[in-house]
This record gives C-alpha cells, sequence and structure tokens, in this order.
C-alpha cells in the first residue's frame, strides 16, 4: 500500500523529545533494580510503597500479575466459595446413603440353621396334619351339601 | 549477559517515549512505563538473547505495560483518552503558527482514536514497522492490524481534511 500525501505529512510531524532528567534517573533505577530483585520491586510502579518485606513484596506482585487480568470474576469466584462453604458449615449434617452403616451380613436374616429348623417344623406340621375330607365327586350342584355361610 | 542499558536507552528510548507518550497520552504514566521496561530489562536480561528486533520486543514490552496501566485505571479513569486530550501533547512545538496548528490537531484527533488504533497508527506512521511488524509487536492477527490502521487514518483524514487542505 503506497502512502498517500496525508500519511507521509503525518510521518513529518515529529514527536516531543524524551526529556533528558529522565535518563539518568531510570537507568539508575533499573541497575539498582537489576542488581536487587527486592529493589526492584519496590521501584515497580503501581507496587505497594513499603511490606514488611522484599520476600512478601515478590509474593504480592506475583499474585497481583496473576490475578489482575480480571479481578471482578475472581471476586466472585472467591464469595461464591466463601457462599457454598458458609452454607456447609451452617447445614446440619444429613448422613448420605454411602455413610449409613451397613448392614451385618445376617443381620435381620435367618441363619442356614434356623432356615432347617423351619423347614422341618414345616414338613411336621405336613406329616402330622390331619388328612381333609375328600372332594365330593364331581356332579350336579344342586346335589352338593349346602355350606352355611360365615356369620359376620 | 547483562544487556547495556546505557546504549539500549540511547538507542530506543525515544521511539518508545514517544509511542507509549501516544498510547497512554500521559507524560507521568509515560515515566512510569519507561522505568517498568527497563526495570525488566535489568531484572531478566535474558530476554534479549533470543531477540532479533530490539526496537520491536521494547515496543511490545511498553505497549504491555500501558495496557496493563490502563486496565488498572479503567474504573477511576473511564474516560480517560477524553483528558488525555488537554495533556502538554506530543508533537514536538513548531515555529511556524500553521504547523504548529495543525500539530495540536493532529494530537487532538489522535487522542479521539481508541487506544488500540492509536497503537497501530503510531507504530505505521512513525516507526514505519509492516503490519506483520505491528502484529507480532502488538500480538493482534494481521488482518485486525490492517483494519485498525485503516480505519484510524480514515477517521484521521475526516477530523483533519479541512486543516490540511487549508495549510497544504
Amino acid at each position: 500500500m503506497k502512502p498517500d500525501d496525508f500519511e507521509q505529512n503525518l510521518r513529518r510531524q515529529p514527536f516531543r523529545e524524551v526529556p533528558s532528567d529522565w535518563r539518568a534517573s531510570i537507568l539508575q533505577t533499573a541497575r539498582a533494580a537489576g542488581n536487587d530483585p527486592a529493589s526492584a520491586t519496590l521501584a515497580m510502579p503501581g507496587v505497594a510503597d513499603s511490606g514488611p518485606s522484599a520476600k512478601t513484596n515478590v509474593w504480592s506482585l506475583g499474585w497481583r500479575e496473576w490475578l489482575w487480568p480480571c479481578p471482578q470474576a475472581w471476586a466472585g469466584l472467591a464469595a461464591i466459595w466463601l457462599f457454598i462453604a458458609g452454607l456447609n458449615l451452617t447445614t446440619p449434617a444429613q448422613p448420605t446413603m454411602a455413610q449409613q452403616r451397613p448392614r451385618a451380613v445376617g443381620e435381620n436374616e435367618p441363619t442356614l440353621a434356623e432356615q432347617r429348623r423351619e423347614l422341618a417344623r414345616l414338613l411336621d406340621a405336613t406329616l402330622t396334619e390331619p388328612k381333609t375330607a375328600p372332594k365330593p365327586p364331581p356332579g350336579p350342584r344342586s346335589e352338593v351339601p349346602a355350606i352355611a355361610p360365615a356369620k359376620a | 549477559m547483562t544487556p547495556d542499558l546505557e546504549q539500549l536507552y540511547d538507542e530506543h528510548a525515544q521511539a518508545l517515549f514517544a509511542f507509549v507518550l501516544n498510547v497512554t497520552r500521559d507524560e507521568s504514566d509515560t515515566r512510569d512505563i519507561l522505568q517498568e521496561v527497563f526495570i525488566k530489562l535489568a531484572r531478566q536480561p535474558h530476554h534479549l538473547a533470543d531477540v532479533r528486533d530490539a526496537r520491536g520486543f521494547l515496543l511490545r514490552l511498553g505497549h504491555n505495560a500501558a495496557i496493563d496501566l490502563m486496565r488498572r485505571r479503567g474504573t477511576r479513569d473511564r474516560n480517560h483518552d477524553q483528558l488525555a486530550t488537554d495533556s502538554a501533547g506530543a508533537f514536538a512545538r513548531s515555529p511556524d503558527p500553521d504547523t504548529q496548528s495543525f500539530r495540536q490537531a493532529l494530537d487532538f484527533a489522535l487522542g479521539g482514536l481508541p487506544a488500540e488504533q492509536r497503537a497501530v497508527v503510531h507504530l505505521k506512521l512513525w516507526e514505519g514497522l509492516t503490519f506483520e511488524a505491528i502484529a507480532e509487536a502488538l500480538e493482534i492477527p494481521l488482518n485486525t492490524a490492517a483494519s485498525r490502521y485503516r480505519y484510524g487514518l480514515d477517521k484521521l483524514r475526516e477530523r483533519l481534511r479541512p486543516l490540511y487542505e487549508e495549510i497544504k
């Protein structure tokens, strides 16, 4: 793309010179920071002026740089987490299915010996049970003896 | 290898100053950002070891620092751009009244552009970078760099046309 006259004219407009007194102070601070990371942290713009220690400042800077792109999102996430944690603490604990005491094997269930005893009892009862009256031979319903209705 | 900070400053500080001043529109912020960039160079000299284009690398550092600064102030200085147009001006003063008037108008018109368009326009016009280099420096797609330049230049042309026609 060939620049037109307007672009050429803009290009000819010079910017201000960098203030001459900046050079010494910027380089001095940078050199000091390069030799001493702690002082570098203190000299970084936007970092707390002073802190309990240089190490704390380095950590503070790291966290700040990491969290800074979306502070509202992180704050919202922290608020939600606190809400859930509070809810969890205030709600009485209810046992879940997994936490319930497992039923012992055989509990509420007859043992094999009991089952055998029961079977034997039933068999004995069957063998000793009096024989019921034989069914009447099939025939006309009118010849079957009437059964007295049960009293309510 | 420790970089020669003095040499880097002498070679690139003017370009960095102009670019950051144009993006931030604030001289105090520009100084803070220059300081931050050189502190990073002093503390992490290995970053420069594999860099082919030191100017582009420094412009990227400056741009990132400027964007971070503007984000930090996002809620506090919502109208930073409008406030910035009242600053002392980014261009050198000219003894010629017409030229000086044009530079002031250009400064004002630049201040009216969004910061991302202003950054692209600056790198294209005053640093002479290609769109590829601009895209790399600003970490944006090539087409985005080209479109931002076109939109920004169109706005400047529209705002400065009467004055430009007058002094041409």
